[in-house]
């Protein structure tokens, strides 16, 4: 440093002082970067193996010492055996069909249950309210012997995808989710809404749905993701080939490649895509609906 | 038309009752009735008394099986200190951060069975790891992770908690951001560093979220089923190690067509749960006085 910027510096302190704490904040956002993309590596990685792995070519080997990451000759081969061996565009369909289906019918469901609990009163309502919390509780699996003599002997539809539909339309979950939402409703707009003669009916359906439509949006994606994903009943119930969704059928594609990694890996990739590019569309709701979950 | 009018709530609540009546309360009762019988799903249950709990107290594979669900929950601890980590880091304002955010959030919307399949593959003999540590010199010959009894379990929690450390950390964010700047402020001018104001600012400022965090986390972890189905290729394991209560539930009933004996098994499942359920309803309590 020279005698002349020295002096400056003694004259005005201030803009060596704010050069400095620039190049701290430079540093640190750098430093930040650097921990958000070695995160995003290791959140990213094993997907990021399997789509290699899944384009490999025969001349590059699955296992080498240091490991090979891009393939040399790549090729769609293990694509293509996997769509002759699997129907997976059906698996597509039918999941597409479970979830929707299953989606939509609980925002009905739960968003039905949710008014009374929480903008009426009526005898009753306290217990109601205790037996929903109690369903939260029991994990589904030690219902899962009872539900699959019914679904066999009472309800005719094993083997059908009504199996996975009709059990998972009601979920207290959502049911709190959406009395919290509809709490959030100014009681005057009801009263305003009874005083010029709408039955609750209209109320619920004109005036309380459009208003909670963000959170309606959030218990539809969510209860679309876990009917999505959803694996162990599914695979109780659903047994031909074509009538399977993706989850159970991934996991018949692991017994049937059981050693062909470049297939499963392009199974595996075939069946993240649709999901990834449906939680990309809908991010913004995952993150509401998942603070709201902590109110409720 | 007054009695019409009183009528009215139950009419919204009908669907869901009567739904909740037929999947849940009706097979949680039938469970425990199949609990006291041999009982194979095609043939009718035959009454057996309390056979098929003294059976259980001499079965070694279900005490196992506890034990490696007990174990199982040391993810619950684990998640929550690793998704206020990564929630702190990703409180703040920096160019792409949505990015970041959604790609830390991608395992727990890809599916357990995809995610299984791909750690399968990295944790196979000829997977990643493997070629890793052999590149580095830590190991000479290949390691077969998944076929080692000690290895399965703790391969399955680091998986639960790979795919939901950003699931969570995405409810602690939201509680973050709920803290009031100026607590950090008071903090500053007490003289904390950044450590101790997390310390004694986010964290009990995120008191709801962690008690919330820890019994969905707790019960998910009583649960676990997909992972170990995958990770063992649905054999629970050498030895099974690998054997979780739900797990054994399932073998028993529909592997093994051993209804009456996997009901009693689902006993010992409600119960474990009941002791969460009470922090549970506790919770929830809470939350709804605040609200």
């Amino acid at each position: 440093m020279s005698a002349t910027s020295e002096s400056q510096v003694l004259a005005q302190p201030r803009p060596r002082a704010q050069r400095r704490f620039r190049w701290r904040r430079v540093a640190s956002t750098t430093g930040w970067y650097a921990v958000l993309v070695a995160l995003a590596v290791v959140t990213v990685f094993p997907f990021a193996w399997m789509l290699l792995t899944s384009i490999k070519g025969p001349n590059d080997p699955l296992m080498s010492v240091p490991p090979q990451f891009l393939p040399t000759d790549p090729t769609l081969a293990a694509y293509q055996r996997v769509l002759a061996a699997l129907p997976i565009s059906a698996f597509f369909v039918n999941s597409v069909i479970v979830s929707v289906t299953t989606s939509l019918l609980n925002v009905l469901v739960a968003s039905l249950a949710a008014y009374p609990l929480a903008k009426m009163r009526f005898p009753g309502r306290t217990v109601i309210f205790w037996a929903l919390l109690a369903t939260l509780i029991v994990p589904a699996q030690l219902t899962f012997i009872p539900s699959f003599v019914l679904a066999v002997n009472v309800f005719h539809y094993y083997d059908t995808l009504r199996a996975l539909i009709f059990p998972a339309l009601v979920s207290a979950f959502n049911i709190f989710l959406l009395r919290q939402a509809f709490r959030g409703v100014p009681n005057d707009l009801l009263d305003a809404a009874r005083v010029d003669g709408a039955g609750e009916f209209r109320i619920w359906w004109r005036i309380m749905m459009p208003i909670v439509r963000p959170s309606l949006a959030a218990v539809a994606i969510f209860t679309f993701v876990t009917s999505w994903n959803d694996f162990l009943w599914p695979s109780l119930m659903l047994h031909t080939r074509e009538g399977m969704t993706l989850p159970v059928g991934l996991a018949a594609l692991q017994g049937f490649f059981s050693a062909d990694f470049r297939s499963i890996a392009a199974g595996v990739t075939i069946t993240v895509v649709p999901i990834l590019m449906f939680f990309i569309a809908a991010q913004r709701y995952f993150v509401r609906g998942l603070a709201g979950a902590v109110k409720g | 038309m007054t009695l019409r009018r009183r009528l009215i709530p139950y009419l919204f609540l009908a669907p869901a009752l009567v739904l909740l009546a037929i999947f849940v309360v009706y097979p949680i009762i039938a469970v425990v009735g199949y609990s006291f019988t041999d009982y194979d799903i095609v043939r009718p249950p035959v009454f057996v008394g309390l056979a098929n709990y003294e059976k259980l107290v001499d079965d070694p594979t279900f005490w196992l099986s506890i034990q490696h669900s007990l174990v199982y929950l040391l993810v619950t601890p684990i998640l929550i200190v690793l998704s206020i980590g990564l929630a702190i880091v990703v409180n703040r304002a920096m160019r792409g951060i949505h990015i970041f955010r959604a790609l830390y959030f991608v395992p727990a919307v890809s599916g357990s069975i995809a995610i299984g399949l791909a750690w399968t593959w990295l944790f196979d003999r000829n997977g990643f790891i493997n070629s890793v540590l052999l590149s580095w010199g830590l190991i000479h010959t290949p390691i077969q992770w998944l076929a080692n009894p000690s290895m399965v379990l703790p391969i399955a929690m680091l998986l639960t908690i790979w795919a939901g450390v950003g699931y969570y950390s995405v409810i602690f964010l939201a509680g973050l951001q709920n803290i009031p700047e100026e607590l950090y402020d008071a903090a500053r001018i007490d003289g904390c560093n950044s450590f101790q104001k997390h310390r004694y600012v986010s964290i009990p400022g995120l008191r709801p979220q962690i008690t919330f965090v820890a019994v969905i986390s707790s019960l998910a972890a009583l649960k676990v089923f997909d992972e170990i189905y995958v990770l063992t290729g649905r054999t629970g394991g050498i030895l099974d190690s690998g054997v979780t209560i739900v797990f054994y539930l399932w073998k028993q009933a529909f592997v093994l067509s051993h209804a009456g004996y996997a009901s009693a098994i689902a006993m010992a499942l409600l119960a474990m749960t009941l002791v969460f359920s009470i922090v549970n309803v506790r919770f929830l309590e809470r939350g709804d006085a605040e609200a």
